[in-house]
């Protein structure tokens, strides 16, 4: 068996800035074999050492004990070490910090000229980089007008360009939405079939480590498990012990195996074709009626924010961010706001509460108090921006006070809240947010990525807002994290705020939103519940939807059970796994 | 309102001068810059003048973006004109006005200045600027600098720094613009109120500017490491600078033109 990447015993301490090993070791004792030419994930909670094991292969970091070994170097000396980068390329998260070049091909050209490759071959090897990317049309354009999934095609093609036989992706995914996401992993595959370039993906997204050839799992900087997705997924307490989760088909599976008395095994996970027949299967064998899970679909309540007529052009009319977009938001609900990058969601939300103005059309908050505000009146807009709270995304890159505490209280310090209130007020809003109170004496800078993020949004919450706009919550949080982070969200709607999500992950928007609104090149294309929106694919499609997993896995088990039961019902399939696994049984059932 | 910021515009309309040599163009820079300083006698500033339209021509740069290139020094090309006017007491005095006295040695000299700051403007705008991008001005510069290098001066260092700084510059405008709306959001101000507010208003705009700053600075030194960029040695361009024959002839012309501008001073001025 040929080996990629070899790595034993490996032990590695940060160092801090004076030098110091911290003394929470990143990595303890870590060893794993990763074949040439295979497709493999590494999974993990945060923090718990993965981008440390992706930099010690790439020897951007060096091991403080143990042995690695790359392509069959041992980066003993410093030219040993740029042998492997040479070979090894490194695609990070945040497309914005790793482009160099001003221009696409200049930075595409960038690691070959680092290398030395001549001219002629250097020209040639640019240009093929480019078009295999689908990148070449692009190629005289300033890198910081692409989009974020162009930027991440324009890491993997300055990637392609030194020729490497490994590729590492560090959660390079978890910016962009699922139209690109899709796009950018078939050019990963493509690269893995065609050339045979191994690639080492690191990523919080169950349903792309199912798409690997192997898992391995990461807890406490070492490996815990290591297997095919079907072994991993076998042993579903397990991953749910190391903070992870189930893909959504497979959850679906173990709901109806469940409600079947049965057990899954490896051989029953192993491919889609799999998949679906051991999904019909367990929905056939099952002998009891399932009870509906009582489904109770909110009432909502008034009318509290109304949207008419709105358009927004950034360049004077030449292209419009926004059109004609009209909109009620009802007091109680959650709203999720859908589409692709791009498509106006952030205009349309800087809109609720006067960040933008209108430059047509008119955006209307009726209050608690019973008065009518507009943003198209300059009065109005202190009041609206104290009730309509705004979450941008990744909200912890605007933390900036010396403390956490002063950090949180700065929206009430701004609006004249009177001094003894202010600090109840912050410590109930940090609670809320999911913060213990011994941080808010603390540096905001000191914080984890996950409390930065709540203390952002207690510095929203202090505010006690009636409509609380929330940007991307959960993006690049761990499986943990998200669910923690939509729990808050939930007991945050439950305790009446009104609640609207911008989102690209449709399976979420789709558990959580009462009702779901999407946007398309700045126009309002549909509305409605998630059932209402998925139940036709083609029209879904049509509007830059991509369907949430469950559903399109739902669908094609109705799909085959209605081979042998005939008349079963196709309705839309419901958002959570339990609740769809019930339906399926029961509809099989009654047939 | 932070995208109108047009740090050394560049806009491209594909004219001779664009493609010309950024090495040439930086020479003939400082050739037309000396000689502009030289000029003092009216017939040369028309000189210049015709110069500069031809330049613009040849260019091919349309007259709103001239006007907007020229626009914003106009103030100041008003400021000198005035001060000059009241302060220069030579020659004949053509007019009083209690302390006032305006010569006609002074009213000469001070347009002479007003108009040497415009065609000053002017220059810079087409000859750098308005038709090379940064980065071909980084890398003109570095090729210029080269023979530096014998004396130890970082020049590649110097201007790979500077194509970065130019690389970002979008990014980070469009983060503060980010960063600001997420502050006003929370009640921030930062066009009312006391001027001590203001300011504060600032530093929360700031402060999160600075920290991400470092943060980005820090993933591109290991994006860059990764990428095996080891310094300037052994490296490699996709884009080498060459001089083609038509950059000569560019450069000649041009050089003529300067030649002319400074006989016609030299002649008038015996």
């Amino acid at each position: 068996m040929d080996l990629a990447v070899k790595v034993k015993n490996v032990v590695f301490s940060y160092k801090n800035e004076e030098g110091e090993v911290t003394p929470d070791k990143a990595l303890k004792g870590i060893s794993l074999d990763i074949k040439a030419g295979s497709y493999c994930a590494v999974l993990g909670p945060n923090g718990s050492g993965k981008s440390t094991l992706a930099k010690i292969i790439d020897v951007l970091e060096i091991p403080d004990e143990g042995d690695v070994v790359v392509l069959g170097v041992v980066p003993d000396n410093e030219d040993k070490c740029y042998e492997i980068r040479e070979n090894c390329a490194y695609v990070f998260q945040n497309p914005d910090n790793q482009i160099v070049g001003t221009v696409v091909e200049e930075d595409v050209a960038f690691g070959p000229e680092n290398l030395g490759v001549p001219l002629p071959v250097l020209r040639e090897r640019v240009d093929a980089a480019l078009k295999y990317t689908g990148l070449y049309e692009l190629k005289d354009r300033e890198a910081a007008t692409l989009s974020g999934g162009q930027k991440q095609k324009l890491a993997i093609a300055g990637a392609l360009a030194m020729d490497p036989k490994i590729l590492i992706l560090d959660e390079s995914t978890a910016m962009l939405d699922p139209v690109s996401r899709d796009e950018f992993l078939s050019l990963v595959e493509t690269l893995n079939r065609e050339k045979g370039i191994t690639v080492i993906t690191i990523t919080h997204d169950m349903n792309e480590a199912a798409r690997c050839e192997k898992i391995f799992v990461i807890e406490d900087g070492q490996v815990t498990m290591e297997g095919t997705p079907a072994y991993i997924f076998s042993h579903p307490d397990a991953v749910k012990q190391a903070g992870l989760d189930l893909p959504q088909d497979i959850d679906l599976i173990y709901e109806l195996a469940k409600l079947s008395d049965s057990s899954v095994d490896e051989e029953d996970l192993y491919d889609d074709t799999a998949r679906i027949r051991t999904a019909v299967r367990l929905a056939s064998k099952a002998t009891d009626m399932p009870a509906e899970r009582p489904y109770n679909k909110r009432e909502h309540g008034d009318k509290l924010l109304q949207i008419t007529d709105l358009s927004y052009s950034y360049d004077a009319g030449k292209h419009y961010a926004l059109e004609h977009i009209d909109l009620e938001v009802y007091e109680g609900e959650i709203l999720a706001i859908v589409g692709k990058s791009g498509c106006g969601k952030t205009t349309l939300i800087s809109h609720f509460n006067g960040i933008v103005r209108p430059q047509s059309g008119d955006v209307t908050l009726f209050t608690r108090d019973g008065e009518t505000l507009s943003t198209t009146r300059n009065k109005d807009v202190a009041s609206i921006r104290h009730n309509v709270g705004l979450v941008f995304q990744y909200p912890e890159y605007q933390l900036f006070e010396e403390t956490v505490a002063k950090d949180i209280a700065y929206g009430l310090v701004n609006m004249g809240a009177a001094e003894d209130n202010i600090s109840i007020r912050v410590k109930e809003a940090a609670k809320i947010a999911g913060l213990s109170e011994d941080v808010l004496d603390k540096s905001p800078f000191e914080l984890s990525g996950g409390q930065k993020r709540r203390a952002a949004l207690a510095g929203v919450l202090v505010m006690k807002p009636q409509v609380l706009v929330l940007d991307e919550p959960a993006a690049g949080l761990d499986p943990r994290g998200r669910n923690d982070m939509f729990e808050t969200i939930k007991a945050l709607r439950d305790a009446g705020t009104t609640i609207i999500i911008v989102s690209h992950n449709m399976d979420e928007a789709a558990r959580y939103a009462d009702r779901i609104v999407c946007l398309k090149e700045g126009k309002k294309v549909a509305q409605g519940t998630a059932s209402e929106l998925f139940e036709d694919e083609k029209k879904a499609r049509e509007c830059g939807l991509s369907m949430p997993v469950l559903y399109d896995f739902s669908s094609k088990i109705r799909q085959e059970l209605s081979k042998t039961h005939p008349g079963i019902s196709l309705m839309p399939p419901l958002p959570f796994c339990e609740d769809e696994a019930r339906s399926i049984v029961r509809s099989v059932l009654t047939c | 309102m932070l995208s109108d910021i047009s740090l050394g515009r560049y806009v491209d309309t594909g004219s001779v001068l664009h493609r010309t040599d950024p090495r040439l163009k930086v020479i003939l820079y400082m050739v037309y810059l000396i000689s502009i300083f030289i000029v003092n006698s009216p017939p040369a500033l028309l000189v210049l003048f015709i110069l500069t339209i031809v330049q613009l021509i040849v260019a091919k740069i349309p007259l709103d973006i001239t006007w907007s290139t020229l626009k914003p020094v106009l103030p100041l090309a008003l400021f000198i004109l005035v001060i000059n006017i009241f302060t220069i007491k030579q020659g004949d005095v053509l007019w009083t006005w209690k302390f006032l006295t305006v010569t006609d040695v002074g009213t000469t000299r001070a347009i002479l200045m007003a108009l040497r700051l415009v065609f000053l403007i002017l220059s810079t705008s087409v000859l750098l600027t308005l038709t090379t991008t940064p980065l071909k001005i980084a890398d003109a510069l570095e090729s210029l600098m080269g023979p530096l290098k014998v004396f130890r001066v970082p020049v590649h260092e110097a201007s790979m720094m500077m194509s970065i700084a130019l690389r970002f510059i979008p990014t980070l405008i469009e983060e503060t613009d980010k960063i600001m709306k997420a502050q006003e959001s929370r009640g921030a101000n930062y066009d009312t109120g006391s001027v001590f507010n203001r300011l504060k208003g600032y530093v929360t705009v700031l402060i999160p500017l600075f920290v991400s700053s470092f943060k980005r600075a820090e993933d591109l030194a290991v994006a860059m490491d990764a990428r095996c960029y080891r310094g300037g040695k052994n490296r490699t361009k996709l884009n080498p600078l060459k001089i083609k024959k038509k950059d000569v002839v560019v450069f000649i012309l041009f050089l003529l033109g300067a030649a002319a501008l400074i006989g016609t001073e030299v002649y008038f001025k015996r």
